[in-house]
């Protein structure tokens, strides 16, 4: 009886202890109102955010922006649709690009447009190409962010060591197999001009560059896809040149996925391969890499046919529409706090994606770097001269990944020998009823 | 868990399980269900949670389509079923997964077999080589990968390098769809080699040394003692690893994520990668849950074979 009468007094003085610390913390977080920002950088990227969170919380004292990893694009965002509306969900997310019509579908963010509207926000110093990815109607659904775009990397030290003029900087398809075809003659083979991934995000913009729609409606962009063409003169053009240079032993494959892209670049830093198309993210990672001189140029484009330029990749930030008003409105204003010119400019300089506000380029930060190495403003160039239209917008239809996964594949099978007819009907199939389900299974019309 | 099975108790004696002794009140039967429920309750309820339910809903889902969220929406019947088995690039999946599943299991009982003998014998610095032999063991498959992408890398790999100086013709291991699964077979079983030496050199330890020793003074040639006493005398250990690398190479999900993801052309693209493919990057849960249903009862199918025909052989 007398032990238990003192474990008694144990719990209660525990208690004691215990209430007024949650009690603080309870005070202490209420006096700011916190907003929690998922995101999927890690590396740079991720030390820039908490920069940009530590800033932002110092700037004000109304909120306290809470970055918070949560793993790979492609599981943020199942993670997003299955915590949408209970309190695990987040403020404000970033999602990668080509889930932006599936999100937009899901409902679960509050349109970008309607913050931007009620504080006269001016979107017009935001890149009009990478806005115009993540719009639909017209209206903002979600704010562009980290966004890239694929870019030709060539190692502009070979060239020069082995006497081969650089290719202009639109080049065609038929530049770049000159110039491939120089790297692997005067190397004796030892060097290997070209590779192209096996990579979704590159096919498409082949379509892109080449004025073309994946899927039916304009890319989406006028109503929800029923239909996909893969199988275009442009898509044709791509896979001939590309088949043409593996013909001619120029070209070296390195597959698919994070391996091929970790490959590509050991080689091209070991001054291996001569030429590769990339996303422009890749630009730090290469000019830390190497002491060769880096070209870039834009994307390649078919032969005797003007570029109609390329789409963005990257991701959005979006802000939930499951919060409290005041959750939100902290979570736009810290929206806006990154896209501002300096925030932008500082997020170029330490990730290598492009700054999205028109007014970072006269930054210092930036100007230093282009300064040091002119090569790492073409990306920026290449964005900046593209007119957006609905064929270089994107694709805005749910199953884009799996578009991604069946044209990867249809790239492995030509450029393994398979006719670049069979390959591409196969993966317009396969799409064609992938797309026919999603749009049956969410009761789309 | 070879030492649970009921081939141990001794058949002269009844099994006390089978005979209640001392229930002779209707109370005491009582307390006694109380017990069961008390101990069987609580795995009960999280086997229940967490292992058939989910396996009760995966079944389900997998005569549906479903939409953005996940939930099941049109119902389809076992159309899911069909479709898979009319896909060419699902039919190639089964394909690779066999062969993948059969090459593995077999060179690494082979290997892990040769590597166990070899230890055995007793040379200067062999404990040096037993650590070295189950050393994989303690490899993590990202490490593994990130060490044979270097390996396999087409322009500054060792494979390449060693090709190039012996002038034979380049093969671009992870890039070509003829040598991909090649090339992950070979990981999967330097990545298992470990595990399985540990169990078989472990096994060929505890033989008696009497029973070699009684060999050697008839006669008996090293190998006639291998393939006569040892190998029989560890079946029940070969068995029991033949199992869990069978099931452990169904289940192979790492080495191909991080190595091909899938690729070139599905040639690495096995069942389970599929599985994952559908679910968590195509957001394909009714897809997925099909094919969950599928590889269950593949493995289920082949570890009940494998219990029928091998079991009887097997002498414990």
């Amino acid at each position: 009886m007398k032990i238990r009468y003192q474990r008694w007094w144990l719990g209660l003085a525990l208690l004691l202890i215990v209430l007024p610390l949650g009690a603080c913390a309870r005070t202490q977080a209420a006096s700011r109102t916190q907003i929690v920002f998922w995101h999927e950088m890690t590396g740079p990227g991720q030390d820039q955010l908490k920069q940009f969170a530590k800033e932002f919380n110092a700037s004000q004292d109304k909120y306290q922006v809470v970055p918070q990893y949560e793993g790979s694009y492609n599981e943020a965002v199942q993670k997003i649709l299955h915590t949408h509306g209970t309190s695990a969900s987040p403020a404000v997310f970033q999602s990668m690009d080509v889930s932006t019509s599936q999100l937009y579908h899901a409902h679960v963010a509050t349109p970008m447009q309607k913050f931007i509207d009620k504080d006269n926000f001016d979107v017009n110093q935001i890149s009009p190409v990478a806005r115009a990815f993540y719009s639909q109607g017209g209206k903002q659904i979600s704010m562009p962010f980290n966004t890239s775009q694929p870019v030709l990397y060539y190692n502009a030290s070979v060239l020069k060591r082995l006497g081969i003029k650089a290719p202009p900087v639109d080049p065609s398809y038929s530049d770049i197999t000159r110039v491939a075809k120089a790297i692997s003659t005067k190397s004796h083979g030892k060097i290997k001009g070209l590779t192209v991934e096996e990579y979704g995000w590159l096919f498409e913009q082949f379509m892109a560059n080449s004025d073309e729609h994946l899927a039916n409606h304009e890319d989406g962009r006028t109503g929800i896809p029923t239909k996909v063409h893969l199988n275009t003169p442009g898509t044709q053009e791509a896979m001939k040149w590309v088949k043409s240079n593996i013909k001619s032993g120029d070209f070296i494959d390195y597959g698919a996925g994070g391996q091929a892209e970790s490959n590509e670049i050991a080689a091209f830093l070991a001054g291996k391969l001569g030429i590769f198309i990339q996303s422009s993210a890749y630009i730090s990672q290469l000019l830390a890499g190497t002491k060769d001189q880096l070209g870039i140029t834009y994307y390649p484009h078919r032969n005797g046919k003007p570029a109609n330029g390329v789409a963005i990749g990257g991701a959005s930030l979006w802000i939930g529409n499951d919060k409290p008003k005041d959750v939100q409105q902290g979570a736009w204003k810290f929206v806006q706090f990154v896209m501002s010119a300096k925030a932008q400019a500082q997020w170029q300089a330490a990730t290598g994606y492009l700054a999205l506000n028109k007014d970072s380029q006269a930054q210092p930060i930036l100007q230093k770097l282009y300064q040091k190495y002119p090569a790492a403003q073409v990306p920026s160039q290449q964005l900046a001269r593209i007119k957006a239209n609905t064929a270089n917008s994107g694709v805005f239809m749910e199953g884009v990944i799996q578009e991604r996964n069946l044209t990867q594949t249809a790239m492995a099978q030509i450029y393994n020998g398979t006719p670049i007819d069979k390959a591409l009907a196969i993966a317009e199939k396969g799409l064609n009823d992938a797309v026919a389900n999603t749009n049956r299974a969410n009761h789309y019309k | 868990m070879l030492e649970s099975l009921p081939k141990h108790t001794n058949p002269e004696e009844p099994s006390k399980e089978l005979v209640p002794v001392g229930l002779n009140s209707a109370t005491e039967w009582r307390k006694d269900r109380l017990y069961v429920a008390l101990f069987l309750g609580p795995s009960l309820l999280i086997l229940s949670v967490f292992v058939f339910w989910p396996m009760l809903k995966t079944m389900y889902l997998s005569l549906f389509l479903t939409d953005n969220f996940g939930h099941a929406s049109v119902f389809v019947g076992f159309s899911n079923y069909l479709n898979l088995f009319k896909n060419p690039a699902y039919l190639s999946s089964l394909g690779a997964t066999f062969v993948y599943v059969i090459a593995v299991s077999i060179l690494t009982i082979i290997l892990g077999m040769v590597l166990a003998v070899v230890a055995q014998q007793h040379l200067k610095g062999i404990r040096f080589f037993r650590t070295l032999f189950s050393s994989t063991m303690g490899i993590s498959v990202s490490v593994a990968a990130i060490f044979w992408l270097f390996a396999f890398n087409p322009s500054v790999g060792v494979f390449a390098q060693i090709s190039q100086a012996l002038h034979l013709p380049e093969i671009n291991w992870l890039a070509d769809p003829h040598f991909a699964l090649l090339a992950i077979i070979m990981t999967t079983v330097w990545m298992n080699l470990g595990f399985t030496f540990l169990i078989l050199f472990g096994a060929l330890q505890q033989l008696p040394s009497s029973l070699f020793e009684a060999a050697e003074i008839a006669g008996v040639s090293k190998t006639a003692q291998f393939f006569k006493i040892s190998l029989p005398l560890i079946s029940p250990t070969l068995f029991f690893v033949l199992i869990v690398t069978l099931i452990e190479a169904f289940k192979s999900f790492g080495l191909i994520d991080l190595m091909t993801v899938g690729g070139p052309n599905n040639a690495t693209n096995l069942l389970v990668y599929r599985v994952y493919q559908d679910a968590f990057l195509n957001g394909n849960y009714g897809l997925a849950s099909t094919e969950s249903v599928i590889l269950t009862a593949i493995i289920a199918a082949i570890t009940l074979i494998q219990f029928k025909l091998l079991g009887k052989r097997v002498s414990y």
